[in-house]
């Protein structure tokens, strides 16, 4: 059995290798006010600049790769190639970014609201600062559209118009998952440690395309939209550590409904009817993750201007989309990417240099 | 001689159908179907009411399905198809289509029964009889609160005239069905095929126009308030049973539903994370999954003592 496992692996492996950035992929390291490094890596408008410059965000345990995977899957690379310049982030203790290190005063826990107040703001100055942009645009997924959400609730400044990409904002749908979530979740989620989703999901990378309609399409990716072997690459060097204190202030979600800062002062669904700045918020039918319903509360929660855009056969796409494919399918960039763009240039006016 | 009588006692009693007319105040015929298992009763009745666009098929396809469980349970179940659905006459108001449902109770003769209703024409017909106190308790499908412009489909479905036939006669025909009311579900070989041939009949055109006006505007205007009014007061105990993938009743349309009714709807969904299937407008009634996922929670909801 040892055996045969590990040949699996090994053939897994022989197909499986990081991607490196290319050459034009220009890095910058930002430090956060509370002494945080973030990586962002920079791609120039490949010929005439068409718009403001677009700053991408991950979701929870992953890192910047998610928007950046290779030269056919990246909204980074796409969007430079269609004028626009962009950047890809990683939050703090996750990809190139710093990791906690009691010894230089970064420590745990790591909240869903270190995200929001000083990871994202630094980011998004950052970019303004180099590109010289009064405001620029923003797309998030998942967790990075809830990170946005609250940014913006809680008057944030410096963003255009913003997409979020499969982002809920409560999670209690009546599923059976949730009574698992609810009891084996607060111990879990240790404000204390990083989880090691990011072993985890490299040491089971080779075999994540082994089963067909496995855990791992079932909850993340859809065959439909996404080749396994790019859902492979993903896991290989896409993923992150989960900091346990986000992952803690985000079982609200489904404990209590509640989408609000970690000592619930602060009740980001209700403010974010305070949100002005244009948001597209794109679902996928066949998001397990984020299901329609929970990304939808977020479009209601907003006040607008705002537009919702179902990811479906039914609308038009060749396949089905789950969590996942809405970053990295292997035809985003036509059935996502580009009414993300096309949204972002409705509300487009001649970024003003600071 | 033992074994024959472990047989004979494990046999269950034989299910009957029986069908019956029932004529409107304007002389529209309604078919309703009665099924029962000889023996005790569990009371009280329990009256199931199809999508609009389906028949009595969606409960009972061939020889299995919601109807017949219930009916199984001990409880005599009955299968109302209001005007325009299934072998009623025509249909051409979605609203007299719900109130059609108060006409069926009143030849009944019941003093109260459980309600089960689906889709489009469960949140109409729960919206005209919100205050039937006839009603006990409810099992709401797919049933949306709320309406939006639906998708590219939906809308050319309807603009056609929400005709079945028309997606029966041809393979494309065929796969919009299936992305409207069985996508990526499970079920026992040749149902939906089968379901779309023999299970559905068509809008007639005023009700296909009606259903889009009411997905485009966000609501259904009633004599009496609106589907959204009526269905945020609304107060009698209720499970919706929301499947993540219907392309029909979007889930997002009909979860929102629970938060907005505040406390006397409860909420299952279901997904293929936890169920190995995913769930569709169809699948919830006919899946291959659903009498071993879905009706044990209709079921269990229905057997509860109301408070």
């Amino acid at each position: 059995m040892r055996a045969l496992l590990a040949i699996v692996l090994l053939c897994g492996c022989a197909n499986l290798r990081v991607v490196p950035l290319p050459p034009e992929a220009e890095k910058h390291r930002p430090k956060t006010e509370d002494g945080w490094e973030l990586s962002l890596v920079r791609y120039r408008p490949v010929g005439p600049v068409t718009g403001r410059p677009v700053l991408l965000c991950h979701g929870i345990s992953a890192n910047e790769r998610n928007m950046d995977l290779d030269e056919g899957h990246s909204m980074a690379r796409w969007l430079a190639s269609q004028g626009r310049e962009a950047w890809t982030m990683s939050l703090r203790a996750t990809g190139a970014s710093d990791g906690p290190d009691a010894s230089k005063g970064r420590n745990l826990p790591i909240r869903f609201d270190h995200y929001w107040q000083h990871d994202l703001p630094t980011a998004i100055n950052h970019v303004r600062k180099v590109s010289g942009a009064d405001a620029i645009d923003y797309a998030g997924h998942s967790m990075g559209g809830m990170i946005v959400y609250a940014y913006l609730s809680q008057g944030g400044q410096g963003l255009h118009a913003v997409a979020t990409m499969g982002s809920p904002t409560r999670l209690d749908w009546g599923t059976g998952l949730e009574q698992l979530i609810r009891t084996f979740g607060p111990t879990l989620a240790n404000e204390n440690v990083m989880l090691p989703s990011q072993f985890g999901a490299a040491l089971t990378a080779p075999l994540q395309a082994t089963f067909d309609d496995g855990p791992f399409q079932r909850f993340f990716y859809n065959p439909q939209s996404t080749l396994p072997e790019t859902w492979q690459r993903l896991v290989l060097y896409g993923t992150a550590d989960t900091a346990g204190g986000a992952a803690k202030q985000l079982l609200s979600l489904v404990e209590t409904s509640r989408f609000t800062s970690a000592d619930g002062t602060r009740d980001f669904r209700a403010d974010m009817a305070k949100i002005t700045t244009p948001v597209i918020v794109v679902a996928a039918k066949l998001d397990r993750v984020a299901p329609t319903p929970a990304v939808k509360d977020g479009y209601r929660s907003l006040g607008g201007p705002k537009r919702w855009l179902l990811i479906t056969r039914a609308n038009g796409t060749l396949g089905e989309y789950g969590h996942m494919d809405l970053v990295i399918g292997e035809r985003a960039p036509d059935e996502v990417f580009r009414p993300v763009l096309d949204f972002f240039n409705q509300h487009e006016q001649p970024p003003r240099k600071n | 001689m033992i074994g024959c009588l472990a047989i004979l006692l494990a046999a269950s009693p034989e299910l009957t159908v029986s069908h019956r007319r029932v004529m409107t105040p304007d002389a529209i015929s309604l078919a309703v179907y009665r099924y029962e298992r000889p023996g005790a009763k569990v009371a009280p009745p329990v009256v199931l009411v199809p999508d609009v666009g389906f028949t009595r098929a969606a409960y009972d396809f061939e020889g299995r399905g919601l109807a017949r469980s219930l009916a199984e349970s001990g409880r005599t179940v009955f299968v109302a198809e209001l005007r325009g659905q299934g072998k009623s006459g025509p249909g051409v108001s979605l609203e007299a289509m719900a109130r059609d449902l108060d006409v069926v109770l009143d030849a009944l003769e019941v003093q109260q029964v459980d309600l089960v209703v689906h889709g489009w024409a469960g949140s109409v017909v729960l919206a005209v009889n919100a205050e039937d106190p006839r009603i006990r308790r409810v099992i709401a499908l797919d049933t949306p609160l709320l309406a939006e412009v639906p998708s590219t489909l939906a809308e050319n479905f309807l603009l056609d005239g929400g005709r079945f036939s028309t997606l029966a006669s041809s393979p494309a025909g065929a796969h919009a069905f299936e992305l409207l009311f069985s996508m990526w579900s499970k079920f026992p070989t040749g149902t939906d095929r089968g379901f779309l041939a023999t299970g559905t009949r068509d809008l007639s055109k005023p009700v296909a126009a009606e259903l889009l006006a009411w997905m485009r505007s966000g609501d259904l205007p009633l004599a009496s308030g609106s589907v959204v009014q009526r269905l945020t007061n609304w107060k009698k105990p209720t499970l919706l049973l929301v499947g993540l993938a219907d392309g029909f009743a979007s889930p997002e349309l009909c979860a929102v539903w629970r938060e907005r009714a505040g406390g006397s709807v409860k909420l299952r969904s279901f997904s293929r994370l936890e169920t190995r299937e995913d769930f569709s407008h169809l699948s919830l009634l006919l899946g291959s999954n659903a009498p071993a996922i879905v009706f044990p929670l209709v079921h269990d909801f229905l057997s509860r003592e109301t408070p």
